[in-house]
């Protein structure tokens, strides 16, 4: 490395940075349908933390790459931020992150136009959500130059240890949810009912 | 006196409206919302609209006549 670390630093800070706050948002998104807290948190404010989180993950990715074009350790061109697989660094680990940024960004998108394309679609492009998540934890793996020490690895690991167990949580919760009723009884959902996300 | 109005095309039964006002909202056998009633006194309707993840529950509040 040559020159001036600021901006070498900065981007691998802020990739570390915008992957916790995804994976926070993802916890959240995923605790918006199981309520592991039940009455005691209000659905509306988790919904809120949902989409703060993946807005300010977006952000912290919008840095990361402006970070990432101006550090003259990698040369990235802004070309090579937007189109997967123009990075002469390691450019499958690149084009991982490209894409996952712009799925992501797809996504958080298409709440506001969940009404032109409608819920099933929405509730589709939704569960894409974990390929960004995974094609994130893999270009973080890959292409980031922290990865290989414990805290780092510790951190992928752990991201990926509670996104499987909210996702496990979410699916028993749903499946096993009583369906409320107007007299005070309940019932069992119906296993073949769409699960919301 | 609260009116319910109700948009099942953003509705994606998360389910929230039909757990905090049983009386007032219920998911069909498709798993989306319909309403139980139009109109309620009880401000859980005001409740379940915010916790509505799709925002697809409006209440308006209606002087008594």
């Amino acid at each position: 490395m040559k020159g001036d670390p600021t901006f070498w630093l900065l981007a691998r800070a802020s990739g570390l940075t915008a992957y916790v706050l995804l994976t926070g948002s993802v916890l959240a998104g995923l605790a918006v349908k199981s309520r592991p807290f039940g009455r005691a948190v209000r659905t509306a404010s988790v919904t809120d933390v949902h989409r703060f989180l993946a807005l300010l993950g977006l952000s912290m990715l919008a840095l990361h790459g402006v970070a990432l074009t101006l550090d003259r350790t990698v040369h990235l061109s802004p070309v090579a931020l937007l189109v997967p697989g123009a990075s002469p660094y390691r450019p499958v680990p690149v084009a991982l992150g490209v894409l996952a940024t712009e799925l992501a960004a797809l996504i958080v998108v298409s709440f506001r136009l969940r009404r032109r394309i409608g819920p099933q679609n929405w509730r589709r492009l939704h569960w894409a959500t974990y390929f960004v998540f995974l094609a994130g934890t893999a270009h973080g793996l890959t292409s980031g130059s922290d990865s290989s020490r414990p805290w780092a690895l510790g951190l992928y690991l752990g991201a990926v240890g509670a996104v499987a167990f909210a996702t496990a949580w979410r699916v028993l919760t749903v499946a096993l949810r009583p369906v409320p009723t107007p007299t005070g009884g309940t019932h069992v959902q119906d296993r073949d009912r769409p699960l919301a996300l | 006196m609260y009116r319910i109005v109700i948009d099942r095309s953003l509705c994606s039964g998360f389910g929230a409206c039909a757990e905090l006002a049983p009386e007032i909202f219920e998911l069909d056998d498709g798993g989306l919302v319909s309403l139980r009633t139009g109109t309620s006194p009880d401000p859980a309707v005001l409740e379940a609209a915010s916790d509505c993840p799709m925002g697809a529950i409006e209440v308006i509040e209606e002087q008594a006549a």
